[in-house]
Formats: C-alpha cells, structure tokens, sequence
C-alpha cells in the first residue's frame, strides 16, 4: 500500500500538478475544485431546502432538473480531487480527516440517489405533500454536504 | 499608496486583529465558515441567474427568486468571515492585486443585482411559468453568473497570484 502511494506521488502527472510553476497546474486545480463543489453544494441546497418547505412557489415536480447540473459539478469534482490526491498521496492516505471526508461524499452521493428516486415517485404520485422520508433525506443531504466542506477545509490545517 | 498603509498599520493594531492572529481555531472556523457561504452564495444565485437567463423554465422567475434570502444568508456568512481575514491580515490582502480584482468583481455582481431589482424584475416577476425572458434580463443573468464565479476565482487563486502570501 505504501509503495503504490509512493508510486502515485511520485507519477509524472502527480508530480507535475504538485511542482509544475504553470498557474494551470496545482492553483487552477484547485480552484476548479472549488467551483464544482459550489455548484454541487449549492445545487443540492436548492432541492433539500425546497423539500423542507423553503421557496414553496418551485414545483417539487421541477427539482430532477437540477440533477444533471449537480453530477457534472461533481465529475469535474472527482476529477480535479483525483489529481489532488495523486499529489498529495502519501499524507492524504493517512490523514483521517480525508477518510472521513471521502466516507461523508460517499454517504452525500447514497442520499442524493435516493432522493432522485424520491423525487420521481412523488411526481409519478398524485403530487400533494412531500413525504416524510423525503424531508428527512433532505435534512440528512444538507447535514452530510455541510460535513464534507467541514472535513475538505480542515484538511489543510490537520 | 500611504493612506492605505496607515490603514493597514491601524488594522494590525486593533486588539481584534491580534487575537485573530493569537488564536489557532479562528481562521480554520472562518475559512470553513466561508466555503458553506460560498456553496449558498454562488449555488443558489447560479441557479436563479440561470432562470433569468431563460432556462429551468418550469419553475417561474418569481418562485426562483423565493431561494434569494438563503443566497443572502451565504452572502452575510462571507462577508462577516471575510472581514474577520481582512482584520487578521489586512496587508495580505490590499497588496495583491487579486484581491482588488475580487472586490471588483463582488461591486460589479451587487450593482448588477440593484440595477435588476430597482428596474426589470417587477416586470420579469409577473411572467408565468414556462415564461422566457427578454434579453436584457438575459444578460443581467450572465453577467451576475460570470461576475459572482469570478468572485470565487480570484478568491481561491489569491495565495497563487501577486506573491503576497
């Protein structure tokens, strides 16, 4: 494990994004990552919020529309954190602070999953109230991104 | 610029800058503070800029701009955290000139959104759903995207621009 870790730092792409000078290596990287997760975080705040009763003029019936927006974010997001991780290898694999960041994105990306099935059974449905299951979905989405961004910046500091 | 260094010097002095700077769980806090604010900021204005740039038209302008306030409550969370760095290391900040670009670009969004408020949304407001949009709302909606992106990009390459960090 620790010498595929070694192995992944030491790539030429891994070692390029970490050590290349260019302001599109490590700093546009990075900043791309930041773009997506606010498109992802926002995005999903948008369907969570609307789902606990928040802007109720939106049709619960409208909120699918939001999904394809939130999974490129979050292809471009898994994309340019794949890179950060290859630069940062060995420590990140150690640092439990990014296990937890990772399990949280994991259990994020479970709920969203179900709340797009949620969301179809509802529209499939007569309409009317939101279901219970739903809004606690939303509640535990919004607990769960929140958590992600807590873990991913406190990884600078761990 | 002498007016700003004395500036700068009388923020370095304040007790609040040095405890900013004393503290170790302070910038950690505001940081992650600002990137939750950063993701109802930008998220949200983003998908309203997009209705009124004439997509999502199921939902109508209206009901959109009923996500506003929770836009305004990530933009109160940055502008409090983002104070507290600007207190803590003010000559990070005023001698880069990243940071004046993102200042720039935070002016352009909120004059922007006045210049929205104060003359088309009422009419943009009483559309139906399923309403396009003229093309001055059109580009309003653009420019409010662009602007606010570019806000959070001269935010995050600010340690990568001008050397000032």
């Amino acid at each position: 494990m620790a010498d595929l870790l070694t192995a992944i730092e030491s790539s030429t792409l891994a070692t390029w994004t970490r050590e290349s000078p260019s302001i599109w290596a490590f700093a546009t990287i990075l900043t791309l990552h930041t773009v997506g997760l606010a498109i992802v975080v926002g995005a999903n705040a948008v369907v969570d919020f609307r789902l606990l009763g928040f802007a109720p003029g939106i049709p619960i019936a409208s909120l699918r529309r939001l999904f394809p927006l939130m999974w490129w974010a979050f292809a471009l997001n898994f994309l340019t954190g794949v890179l950060l991780f290859m630069a940062d290898a060995t420590t990140k694999a150690g640092q439990g602070v990014f296990v937890a960041k990772l399990a949280l994105i994991g259990l994020a990306l479970l709920v969203a999953r179900l709340v797009w099935k949620g969301l179809g059974e509802h529209e499939r449905g007569a309409g009317g109230p939101v279901a219970t299951t739903l809004r606690r979905l939303a509640l535990v989405s919004l607990a769960l991104w929140t958590g992600a961004i807590v873990a991913g910046r406190l990884l600078a500091y761990w | 610029m002498a007016g700003l260094d004395t500036v700068v010097q009388w923020l370095q002095a304040t007790p609040a800058s040095m405890w900013i700077n004393r503290s170790t769980w302070i910038w950690p806090l505001c940081e992650t503070v600002h990137f939750i604010g950063l993701s109802l900021l930008i998220g949200i204005t983003g998908v309203f800029d997009l209705r009124l740039m004439g997509f999502f038209r199921r939902v109508s302008v209206a009901a959109a701009r009923e996500l506003m306030p929770l836009a305004l409550v990530g933009f109160a969370m940055n502008a409090v955290t983002g104070l507290v760095f600007l207190i803590g290391l003010p000559e990070q900040y005023v001698h880069n000139r990243v940071w004046w670009y993102k200042v720039g670009f935070l002016l352009l969004a909120g004059l922007n959104a006045l210049l929205y408020e104060t003359t088309l949304s009422a009419k943009v407001l009483a559309g139906e759903p399923g309403a396009d949009t003229p093309g001055a709302v059109k580009v309003i909606g653009l420019v409010s995207l662009v602007s606010w992106f570019a806000v959070l990009y001269c935010g995050r390459m600010l340690p990568f621009i001008g050397d000032a960090f």
